[in-house]
């Protein structure tokens, strides 16, 4: 005897409950937060915010220049962007991309809401002392290295996702050790500037474009 | 036929040595499916950017040329953190993937299977750090005409690149998950620029054992006139050596990882390798700043402190001038710094009637601007009969290193020579001192404004007289006024002055009514 036949439930089984709409998609939602590890996310951003305000209250700095001024609150900022960077990977690879009709808008959700988080638990972390170039300059690098991150897990997958802002902040403290600037460094720029604002938000938007269309690049060697 | 009754099989004379030839198939096949070789263009992109480019501009010295990647550490502080996120995702595999049941109930222990996974990616990071030095060693070393790399430098670096393999992997086996990478990349990045604040503001000790420190043993003309003291990188090497193997034997400690006796071989080789780190450690406490670099008495060689021999390179500046052969593209500078000097000195009693570069040596801490003089201050003086003007090419900034350019590298050169012809040794000395050099200076073609920034650069800053210390930006309006009065008079009579009181001022007894 074969299953193929079968069109209805054992005698006895209990009937499946239907769920509204509303419900199924927020089950929808919290098992996708759940699949990308978000509440853990979430835990390292509010611990990057800890740590932001530990070095501000504390003036833990380090000698030298704008790149040692910098490197502090970059390395807080790059390694809250990491985090949101490797949550878009997910276990499932194919099926869920083959079945997930909601996937692309659960994808982009997520990035901006973990964005936001991260903005947020960054802007309470700097309560703690004087953060160097202030809020908008924050969420301008914010913004920007998490795109990073974000292009990042589309080209090289979600594994090594957190290696573009590992790279990105390499090569932003080389500029700023060497003195130079640039629109598309955007730490490198004083708060105000508008070219690397509009820099920062196109990354942004390609960042989300990419991961929101395409996820995570899948890798034979996760 | 029973089995009983079957003939006994004679036994093999000698039994095949498995596990050996496992360890390297299963080194072999971790190897293949590691993931380090995903992110190493990515580092070498990013080495080529944040090292080689600074350093390829850099004076063709090795000392020089490798001062940033090696000395200050930027070649580890460009591998570490990805090394260190790529081990630990390596290392979470089998918890990440929830088969660590599965592979701690296979035939092999799961010490030894985690360590070939660990050897596999510490072969592969250690491996391209080697490709990517020797590849830089070999453009850098195209225009470089004396003298050969630090070899100990560069495999100091190495066992750190393993060092920061083997930590990521720990961590990453005993925290797996998706966050461990990133936690133990940024983790790596933290330490390393921690270890650089370290390193710029220490002069000696502790730190010493901190890569990205150079003072004290990686500067001035080491590797030139003497050879690179070992003694630092051999504690580094033994440091980092012992933080990789204690990582790779915490490994080995969990009850999953194996049978009782060889958790107890990982326990020995943990205390082994943090026995080390902390050998290493003290060691480095006990080093103390000679003059070619910091020596560590527990593991110094006397052979390290042989001078290396060469033949000087010479020329003309009115006097002869003579330098170490791998300064010989700076022997034309010295000449153009030297000659308008010489030609007001000639005739003077004292005046030298050659110049040749000796070793800048070593001294520990900044040079102090108040109190006795040291060794590096001391160095440059007008010695012997005939006098010999002794010069440090190398206790300056070169040009193209540090800011410094052509004609701030003549300035210096010009300072030297009038610093040790007025006596004034190793401070900025006593105010007719001052007043005579700076006129020198000026009638040399160093304007008296120029010259607090020129001394500045100098082991002789002028002291400030503001509350907060440090450098002056200008002469006092006294100095200033009879150095220009100084350098107004016409040369006859400025170099009658000095053949008269030149003894004197030398010895610090010339008042400031007895200048012209």
């Amino acid at each position: 005897m074969t299953a193929a036949g079968v069109h209805q439930s054992a005698p006895g089984a209990a009937p499946a409950q239907a769920a509204s709409p509303g419900q199924a998609w927020l089950r929808l939602a919290w098992l996708y937060l759940v699949s990308r590890r978000v509440p853990g996310a979430l835990a390292l951003l509010a611990g990057f915010g800890l740590l932001l305000w530990a070095a501000l209250f504390w003036h833990w700095n380090v000698a030298g220049g704008a790149a040692a001024a910098m490197v502090i609150p970059l390395i807080v900022e790059a390694g809250a962007a990491a985090v949101i960077a490797v949550t878009t990977y997910g276990p499932f690879g194919e099926p869920e991309r083959a079945t997930g009709r909601w996937l692309p808008y659960l994808r982009l959700g997520t990035a901006v809401a973990l964005t936001a988080a991260a903005v947020g638990a960054l802007a309470g972390g700097a309560t703690g002392g004087t953060l160097p170039e202030g809020f908008l300059a924050m969420f301008r690098n914010v913004a920007g290295i998490t795109a990073v991150g974000l292009l990042s897990a589309a080209v090289l997958g979600g594994m090594l996702a957190w290696a573009g802002p590992m790279a990105y902040l390499v090569i932003t403290e080389t500029m700023l050790a060497g003195g130079r600037t640039s629109p598309w460094v955007w730490p490198t720029k004083p708060p105000h500037d508008l070219g690397a604002a509009l820099c920062a938000s196109l990354v942004f938007a390609v960042g989300a474009v990419a991961v929101t269309l395409r996820g995570a690049r899948d890798s034979a060697r996760q | 036929m029973t089995a009983t009754a079957a003939p006994v099989r004679a036994a093999p004379r000698q039994v095949p040595r498995v596990a050996p030839r496992n360890m390297t198939r299963l080194v072999w096949m971790e190897l293949r499916r590691n993931t380090m070789p995903v992110v190493l263009p990515l580092i070498a992109v990013l080495f080529w950017f944040d090292s080689y480019r600074i350093a390829a501009t850099m004076p063709p010295l090795w000392v020089e040329r490798l001062y940033y990647i090696l000395g200050q550490g930027h070649a580890l502080v460009d591998f570490a953190p990805f090394v260190a996120g790529v081990a630990a995702w390596m290392g979470s595999r089998d918890g990440r993937r929830g088969m660590t049941d599965l592979v701690t109930a296979t035939v092999r222990p799961r010490w030894e299977a985690q360590l070939a996974t660990c050897a596999a990616t510490v072969v592969c990071a250690v491996g391209s750090y080697l490709v990517v030095m020797a590849v830089t060693l070999g453009l850098l070393g195209r225009s470089i005409a004396w003298g050969g790399p630090p070899w100990w430098s560069v495999g100091a670096g190495a066992v750190g690149v393993a060092a920061f393999t083997s930590a990521g992997f720990a961590l990453g086996a005993y925290f797996p998950g998706r966050f461990i990478a990133p936690v133990a990349a940024f983790g790596a990045l933290f330490a390393m620029g921690t270890s650089s604040q370290i390193g710029f503001s220490s002069s000696g000790g502790w730190a010493l054992i901190l890569p990205t420190m150079s003072n004290g043993n990686f500067d001035k003309d080491a590797g030139l006139f003497y050879p690179f003291l070992p003694d630092v990188q051999i504690a580094r090497v033994m440091f980092a050596a012992g933080v990789a193997v204690a990582a790779a034997g915490l490994l080995g400690l969990p009850a999953s990882a194996g049978g009782p006796r060889l958790r107890r071989s990982a326990a020995v080789v943990t205390a082994a390798g943090v026995a080390a780190a902390v050998t290493a450690v003290a060691l480095a406490s006990t080093a103390q700043v000679g003059p070619n670099g910091a020596v560590i008495p527990a593991l110094h060689d006397a052979a390290s402190d042989r001078p290396i021999l060469y033949t000087p390179v010479c020329g003309q500046a009115g006097i002869p001038v003579c330098v170490h052969p791998a300064y010989r593209s700076y022997l034309p500078d010295a000449q153009t710094a030297l000659r308008p000097v010489v030609q007001e000195l000639t005739g003077l009693p004292g005046a030298p009637v050659r110049a040749t570069q000796v070793a800048a040596v070593f001294q520990a801490g900044p040079p102090p601007l108040t109190g006795p003089p040291t060794a590096a201050q001391l160095q440059v003086e007008t010695i012997g009969s005939p006098p010999v003007l002794h010069l440090t090419l190398n206790a300056i900034a070169l040009p193209g290193s540090f800011g410094m350019n052509t004609s701030g590298f003549i300035g210096q050169i010009r300072l030297q020579f009038v610093h040790a012809f007025v006596g004034a040794g190793g401070g900025s000395g006593n105010p007719a001192q001052q007043i005579v050099q700076a006129a020198l200076l000026q009638d040399a073609g160093i304007p008296l404004a120029a010259q607090p920034n020129v001394l500045g650069q100098s082991p002789w800053a002028l002291p400030s007289r503001g509350r907060g210390g440090g450098v002056a930006a200008s002469y006092p309006r006294p100095i200033s006024v009879a150095a220009s009065r100084f350098a107004a008079l016409p040369a006859a009579a400025r170099h009658a002055w000095l053949a008269a009181h030149l003894a004197a001022l030398r010895s610090g007894r010339v008042t400031l009514a007895q200048l012209p």
